[in-house]
């Protein structure tokens, strides 16, 4: 188990290091000088030489390539080109928005997607199992940005139920952050709900054929023990899925934190690259391979525990 | 299974019941002392000489006074300045400055804050280019302080007046922690405690300001919301009080009863960056430019792309001011005949070949330019850049789409706009022209409202020159509820808390 979890974490750190360099060289290389941008529509030529003095992007590539590698490794991300701000400070502002929604959107979509996916696989002709399949295809089909207005003029603008626009910090008011995070969760979760719903039909329906399901029905266990020994067996498919959705929802959190207008790394992400401030990009590039390579590592953790032939492979 | 079930009803019942318990607060500014605020982008920085003047007003003018304010027409106006006069070469400014104000630090503002501030601001990578050409600034007593000048400088008010002039705590400058904790005097305390950064920035007004009757609400709150959509939900949901709108949901404000307000803000239309010819040979003959000039018709591009809302117009000098006028309005009809015909008398009747750059942000333009630029025979290749790079490179092509910001003030449009070196104006190229450089000298000469009619002058000189090619003046647009007045401020992308009023 030792070596299997040194294995996985080298290769992590060797996906941050591949990245973050390709992150670094192709943002410079479709960017260029951000001094115009950054300074607007007044500045004259000779304030554009000065920031970009400032900047250090007078000095070549490759040093401006080590010069902030060494110091992201000490974990230094160097300061925003937008407001000089620290870049990690505001990384760390925007975190907890992103978490906080992609969190609650995979909760509820293991939950939710647990809870049909074992219902449809236990009856798999029934009508819930049908309505999986209608929903599974609606949902798929209809573009994200789309549920999430329909959210909004429903729940928001009709019943005003939740507020449309906003986030509240969890330590400002639990019951606000609730609020200001159930609408763009429920957004980015119900894809995900029938996704992992589906999966988990599928291999509740597989691993019901098998053999040893059927010795041990007749060795007279209770349906809920032989339940919970076909979910063992079934989840694997549905807990990759689930993690892999966890990465997905980080990227698609931009579209939905830009409709509810949260202050997230999606739309931090968005106004980076708008305005050419490539620190920010490299910082949440950084961030963003280091949750994708966590979230892996934790799944194959997991499956490792639930399944000893992975720890083998 | 069952128990699966109930777990999971369980479970998100109490998840929406929870989240319910908070629902949408109730729209402010009408039905209470709060006005929640939505503008269009988060603010750049707490620092005034890191910031922006377009979006950042309404942050920074809840925390700082300004020295100079302007009014709704533009006009300077006394801040912490209480007065001003300047010399007789008008190379001196001095300010007279009021007394008994406090930071909220609790520092005192005097003539050694003020120039502690003007210096700061002077060498901030923003603000600098205001102070560009005051060379000293110095005390002369406890209360006044003088700016010298290297020239004459006719836009300095106005600059200082649009967002270039705020005052922070010389403590604060000192330890360099403006940009995060702004210290200031102004007429309302940033509360960061019930502040979410990039969602919501709350501000609690302070008794006693001196200007205390400009700022009617008890709360502020401001909110930066980047999409439209959102925006218009949130004021319908009753989050929002005040928006930076987009002119596609006029006609549903209007039916929701919102009071609409719009001023022009940007010109849009062709900027030429080589009018001599020295770089790219058509664009060196007039009636090059005056053919392309007659070829778009800007009413039609009003409508179609810019939502009708703005005025259709050939000129920089915005809509509605002193120096713009209507008249010229008619020099260059749309006629394509009649640019043709100039086309074949420049030597071009089969048009020419050029590059021009393009980005995401300008697209909407691009295929009426592709057309109507090829039916004079312009064949045009486009280059493709970021929008961050397009900033950088247009000006590297002959000729470009723009969305220039326009300037309330006269004087500073001459200068950004004319005769200064920009980065949209790299060759300004006035020497080149006898009588606009005629009247440039003119109007540098003259002062305040003899400038007026020399820039008049000056503006249908460069019309006549096929300057640009101006389709027309866009609305910036800001949606109220009722009970609450928006009064837009040209030059400023979002008007300072002192154009938000009751009424």
């Amino acid at each position: 188990m030792i070596r299997f979890t040194i294995r996985r974490l080298l290769s992590g750190v060797v996906l941050l290091l591949v990245v973050t360099s390709a992150t670094f060289f192709l943002a410079h290389l479709a960017i260029g000088d951000p001094t115009a941008g950054l300074l607007g529509n007044n500045a004259t030529p000779d304030q554009r030489a000065a920031l970009h003095e400032q900047l250090g992007l007078d000095r070549p590539l490759i040093t401006q390539f080590w010069d902030w590698f060494s110091h992201a490794v000490r974990g230094d991300f160097g300061t925003s080109w937008r407001n000089f701000q620290p870049v990690s400070d505001q990384i760390a502002l925007r975190v907890p928005v992103t978490l906080s929604v992609v969190l609650a959107a995979t909760l509820l979509a293991a939950v939710v997607g647990l809870a049909v996916g074992i219902a449809t696989g236990l009856r798999p002709d029934g009508i819930l199992a049908r309505v999986l399949k209608v929903a599974s295809v609606v949902l798929f089909a209809l573009p994200g940005f789309w549920v999430s207005l329909v959210l909004v003029m429903t729940f928001a603008v009709r019943l005003k139920w939740f507020p449309a626009v906003g986030y509240v910090p969890l330590t400002q008011s639990p019951s606000a952050w609730l609020s200001s995070i159930t609408l763009p969760s429920v957004a980015l979760a119900l894809a995900a709900i029938v996704m992992i719903a589906e999966q988990l039909r599928n291999g509740f329906m597989e691993v019901t054929k098998q053999d040893f399901v059927r010795t041990l029905r007749a060795r007279g266990l209770s349906s809920r023990r032989v339940t919970t020994h076909v979910l063992r067996n079934a989840s694997p498919a549905a807990l990759t899925v689930l993690a892999v959705m966890f990465v997905g929802l980080l990227g698609g959190a931009i579209v939905v934190e830009i409709i509810f207008n949260l202050p997230g790394i999606g739309s931090l992400t968005q106004s980076a690259a708008q305005i050419g401030d490539i620190p920010i990009l490299l910082g949440l590039t950084a961030v963003t391979v280091v949750f994708v390579v966590l979230v892996n590592f934790l799944l194959d953790l997991v499956l490792g525990w639930i399944n000893p032939k992975v720890r083998e492979s | 299974m069952k128990r699966i079930w109930r777990a999971t009803v369980v479970a998100v019942a109490a998840f929406t019941v929870a989240a319910c318990t908070n629902t949408t607060t109730p729209a402010g500014g009408t039905a209470t002392d709060d006005i929640k605020i939505g503008t269009l982008l988060d603010i750049t920085s707490w620092d005034p000489a890191q910031a922006d003047i377009g979006f950042d007003g309404p942050y920074l003018s809840a925390v700082y006074d300004p020295l100079i304010s302007l009014d709704k027409d533009s006009k300077a106006v006394p801040g912490l300045a209480k007065a001003w006069k300047y010399s007789a070469d008008r190379l001196t400014l001095t300010l007279d400055l009021r007394t008994g104000v406090k930071f909220s630090d609790g520092q005192p503002f005097d003539a050694a804050a003020a120039v502690q501030n003007l210096q700061h601001l002077k060498a901030g990578v923003r603000s600098g280019q205001t102070y560009a050409n005051v060379t000293d600034i110095k005390k002369v007593d406890a209360d006044t302080v003088s700016l010298h000048l290297k020239k004459k400088d006719d836009a300095l008010l106005y600059y200082m007046g649009l967002g270039r002039s705020w005052m922070a705590s010389p403590a604060a400058i000192k330890t360099k922690s403006l940009a995060t904790q702004p210290v200031g005097s102004g007429p309302y305390t940033y509360d960061k405690g019930k502040s979410a950064p990039g969602s919501e920035y709350v501000f609690a007004k302070k008794s006693g300001h001196w200007d205390d009757k400009t700022y009617p609400f008890g709360t502020v709150h401001v909110q930066p919301i980047a999409d439209p959509t959102a925006s218009f939900n949130a004021m319908r949901s009753g989050q929002l009080d005040v928006a930076y709108a987009n002119a596609a949901d006029i006609p549903r404000a209007k039916g929701a009863g919102w009071n609409v307000a719009s001023d022009v803000a940007t010109w849009v239309g062709i900027q030429f960056t080589d009018r001599t010819g020295k770089q790219f040979k058509p664009l060196g003959d007039i009636r090059v430019r005056r053919a392309i000039n007659h070829a778009f018709d800007g009413a039609a591009m009003l409508k179609s792309v810019g939502q009708n809302a703005g005025v259709a117009t050939n000129q920089m000098f915005p809509a509605g001011r002193p120096v713009y006028d209507k008249a010229l309005n008619g020099r260059y009809p749309f006629d394509l005949d009649k640019a043709k015909k100039l086309m074949a008398e420049a030597g071009y009747p089969d048009g020419f070949k050029v590059t021009m750059p393009m980005s995401s942000i300008f697209q909407p333009w691009q295929p009426s330019v592709q057309q109507t630029l090829g039916k004079l025979g312009i064949k045009v290749k486009w280059k493709n850049l970021s929008p961050a790079d397009y900033q950088k490179n247009a000006a590297t092509f002959p000729m470009f789409v723009a969305v220039l910001a326009l300037d309330s003030n006269a004087a500073a449009s001459v200068d950004g706009r004319i005769t200064s070196q920009q980065w949209f104006n790299p060759n300004p190229s006035t020497k080149d022209f006898p009588k606009v450089h005629d009247l440039v000298g003119k109007v540098e000469a003259a002062t305040g409202e003899a400038q007026l009619p020399l820039i008049r002058e000056l503006n249908e000189e460069i019309t006549d020159q096929a300057w640009q090619d101006v389709w027309y003046q866009a609305n910036n647009t800001y949606f109220s509820n009722k009970g609450i007045k928006v009064t837009p401020i040209t030059g400023m992308m979002f008007p300072t808390l002192r154009f938000v009023q009751r009424g």
